[in-house]
C-alpha cells in the first residue's frame, strides 16, 4: 500500500507539471538554436566549427549531472528504501548514457577538424568515456537480473562505487595526461568565452536541463506503469 | 578475529586443493608476456620502454579472469547463506574471501610478474618499484574484483558484466600503478604515485566489503 | 552562420547527430509511457468488469 500511496502523489504532480516543462524545453531550445547558429560569432580561430560547442558542452554537461541524479536516487533508495528513488535511478540511467554518447560523438566530430584525429587520448575524453562504461554497466546489470526487487538492491550498490570512482577516475587521468605530455591539445577554458558567445550555451544547457527534466518524469511515469501492470499480473495469477 | 582467520584459511585450502585457479591465471599471465614480443617484433628498446605497461595490464586482466571464483562456488552450494546467519558480520565474510582471493591469487601473480618481465626486457632497476607497486596493487585489484563478483554472482552470464563493471574501477589502479613503477621518473614523483595507490587500496578497503556485502545479500534473500 | 566556411559538414553532422539520438529518445520514451499506460488503463476495467 505503501508503495502505491507514494507514486500515486507523484503521478499526480508529474501529471500537472510535464506539459510546462516540454513548453519551456521547446522556448529554450528555440531561443539557444537561434543563438548558438544566428547571432553567435565565429571563433577568429575556429572558425564556424566552434558552433559544435553548443550541442557538445552541454551533453557533456548533463552526462554528469544525470549520473550525479543516479547515484543520489540510488543512495536515497538504500537509505529511505523508497521504491519511487529506486524507479528514478534506473529511468535517469539510458537518459544519461544518451547523453554521453553526444557528448562523445559530438566531441570526436569536433575533434576531427581541430586535431586532426577523431579521437585523441585527452584526460577529459579519457574520463568521458569511463563515464560512458559506467552508464553501460549499471543499464547492464538492471537488464541482466530479472527479479526487479533484487535488480533494484544490486543496481544501487553499482551506481554508489561508480559515483566514487568518477573524482578518483578524473585525478588519476589528469595526472596521467600530464606524465605524457600531449601534444598541445586545444583548451576551452571557463572565462575565456565571450558574451555573445557565451549565452547561447548557457541556454543550451538550461534547455537539455528541462529536456532531461520532461525525459525523466515521462520515463517515470511508464516505469511506474510497468510495475503495476506487473503487480496486476501477479495479483491474477494468485488469483487462479 | 579467529573465526575470519578460519575463512581464509579454509578459502585458501580449497583454492590450493582444487588447484586450476592460481594456475589458469599464471598460465593466461604467461600467455600474455609470450605473445606480446610476438605480436609486436623482438624489438629490445620498444620492449624495454613498454615492458611495465604490459606486465600491468597483464596482471589486471588475470586478476580479472579469476574474480568470478571469489564467490560462485559457496553461493551456488549454500555456503554463502550461512555464512550471513553466522557469527560473523557479512561484510567481513566478503573482506576474509577477497584477503582470500589476494594470497591465492594476486599477490603470488605481483611477485612472479617482476621476474618473468626479462621476457619483455624489463629494464633491471624497474624490477624492485615494479614489485612493490604491484604488490600495493594487487590489494586494490583483489577488493575491486571483490565487487564485481558480487555484484554477478547470481547471474548465468555474468562474465562479461564483470568487465565491463570493473574496468572503471581499473583505470586509477593501473595509472597510479604504473607511474610508481617508473625507476627513472623525476624524483618523489614514484613515491607519491606509490603513496596514492597505497590509498586507493585503502579506499577499496572500506568500500570494497560494504558493496560486496550489499550485493551478495540481494541474492541471498 | 556561414555555409561555405572550412569543416562546416562537422558542425552540420554534429547538429544532425544530436537532433536525431535526442529525437529518437523522446519518441521511445513517450512511446513506451504511452504504450503502458493505455495497457494499465485496459487492465484496470478488465479486472473492474467481473466484479
Amino acid at each position: 500500500m505503501q508503495f502505491l500511496a507514494n507514486p500515486t502523489r507523484f503521478l499526480r504532480i508529474a501529471n500537472a507539471v510535464l506539459p510546462y516543462v516540454w513548453a519551456i524545453t521547446v522556448a529554450l531550445f528555440a531561443v539557444g538554436l537561434y543563438g548558438a547558429l544566428v547571432t553567435a560569432p565565429p571563433d577568429y580561430q575556429q572558425g564556424e566549427t566552434v558552433r559544435i560547442m553548443y550541442v557538445h558542452v552541454p551533453a557533456a554537461w548533463m552526462a554528469l549531472f544525470v549520473y550525479t541524479v543516479m547515484a543520489l536516487a540510488s543512495a536515497v533508495a538504500a537509505i529511505f528504501r523508497h521504491p519511487l528513488a529506486d524507479v528514478a535511478a534506473k529511468t535517469a540511467a539510458p537518459i544519461g548514457a544518451v547523453f554521453c554518447f553526444l557528448s562523445l560523438a559530438t566531441g570526436s566530430l569536433w575533434g576531427k577538424p581541430m586535431w586532426g584525429a577523431w579521437w585523441v587520448w585527452d584526460a577529459r575524453l579519457t574520463s568521458m568515456f569511463v563515464l560512458m562504461l559506467l552508464y553501460i554497466g549499471y543499464m547492464a546489470i538492471w537488464a541482466a537480473i530479472e527479479e526487479p526487487h533484487r535488480a533494484a538492491m544490486v543496481a544501487r550498490v553499482v551506481a554508489l562505487v561508480g559515483f566514487i570512482n568518477i573524482p578518483i577516475v578524473k585525478f588519476s587521468v589528469d595526472w596521467w595526461n600530464s606524465l605524457h605530455q600531449p601534444a598541445s591539445v586545444f583548451r576551452m577554458d571557463g572565462p575565456t568565452i565571450a558574451g555573445p558567445m557565451l549565452w547561447p550555451l548557457l541556454v543550451m544547457g538550461l534547455a537539455y536541463t528541462f529536456l532531461f527534466l520532461a525525459l525523466h518524469l515521462t520515463a517515470m511515469r511508464a516505469e511506474i506503469a510497468a510495475r503495476k501492470i506487473r503487480q496486476i499480473h501477479i495479483a491474477e495469477i494468485g488469483e487462479r | 578475529m579467529n573465526l575470519i582467520l578460519a575463512l581464509i584459511r579454509r578459502d585458501l585450502t580449497l583454492t590450493l586443493r582444487q588447484g586450476g585457479g592460481v594456475g589458469t591465471a599464471l598460465g593466461f599471465f604467461l600467455c600474455v608476456v609470450v605473445l606480446l614480443p610476438i605480436g609486436i617484433g623482438p624489438d629490445q628498446a620498444l620492449l624495454a620502454r613498454i615492458a611495465p605497461g604490459a606486465l600491468w595490464i597483464s596482471l589486471l586482466l588475470s586478476v580479472l579472469l579469476s574474480a568470478d571464483r571469489i564467490y560462485q562456488q559457496d553461493y551456488e552450494d549454500g555456503s554463502l547463506d550461512i555464512m550471513t546467519m553466522g557469527p560473523v558480520p557479512f561484510e567481513m565474510v566478503a573482506l576474509a574471501k577477497s584477503v582470500a582471493h589476494w594470497l591465492s591469487t594476486s599477490l603470488p601473480l605481483a611477485i612472479a610478474a617482476p621476474i618473468l618481465g626479462f621476457l619483455v626486457n624489463l629494464e633491471p632497476e624497474a624490477i624492485l618499484p615494479l614489485a612493490i607497486a604491484m604488490v600495493v596493487g594487487s590489494i586494490a585489484l583483489s577488493l575491486i574484483a571483490s565487487i564485481g563478483a558480487a555484484v554477478t554472482v547470481g547471474l548465468r552470464r555474468g562474465g562479461l558484466l564483470v568487465s565491463i563493471l570493473v574496468l572503471p574501477l581499473y583505470v586509477p589502479v593501473l595509472i597510479f600503478g604504473l607511474s610508481a613503477s617508473q625507476p627513472n621518473a623525476a624524483p618523489g614523483l614514484t613515491a607519491a604515485s606509490l603513496l596514492i595507490l597505497g590509498a586507493i587500496a585503502l579506499v577499496s578497503l572500506v568500500v570494497s566489503p560494504l558493496a560486496s556485502a550489499a550485493a551478495l545479500r540481494s541474492y541471498l534473500k | 552562420m556561414d555555409f561555405s566556411a572550412n569543416h562546416v559538414g562537422f558542425v552540420i553532422a554534429s547538429y544532425a547527430l544530436t537532433f536525431l539520438c535526442l529525437a529518437g529518445l523522446i519518441i521511445a520514451t513517450l512511446g513506451r509511457d504511452r504504450k503502458l499506460r493505455a495497457q494499465v488503463e485496459r487492465l484496470d476495467t478488465q479486472r473492474r468488469k467481473p466484479r
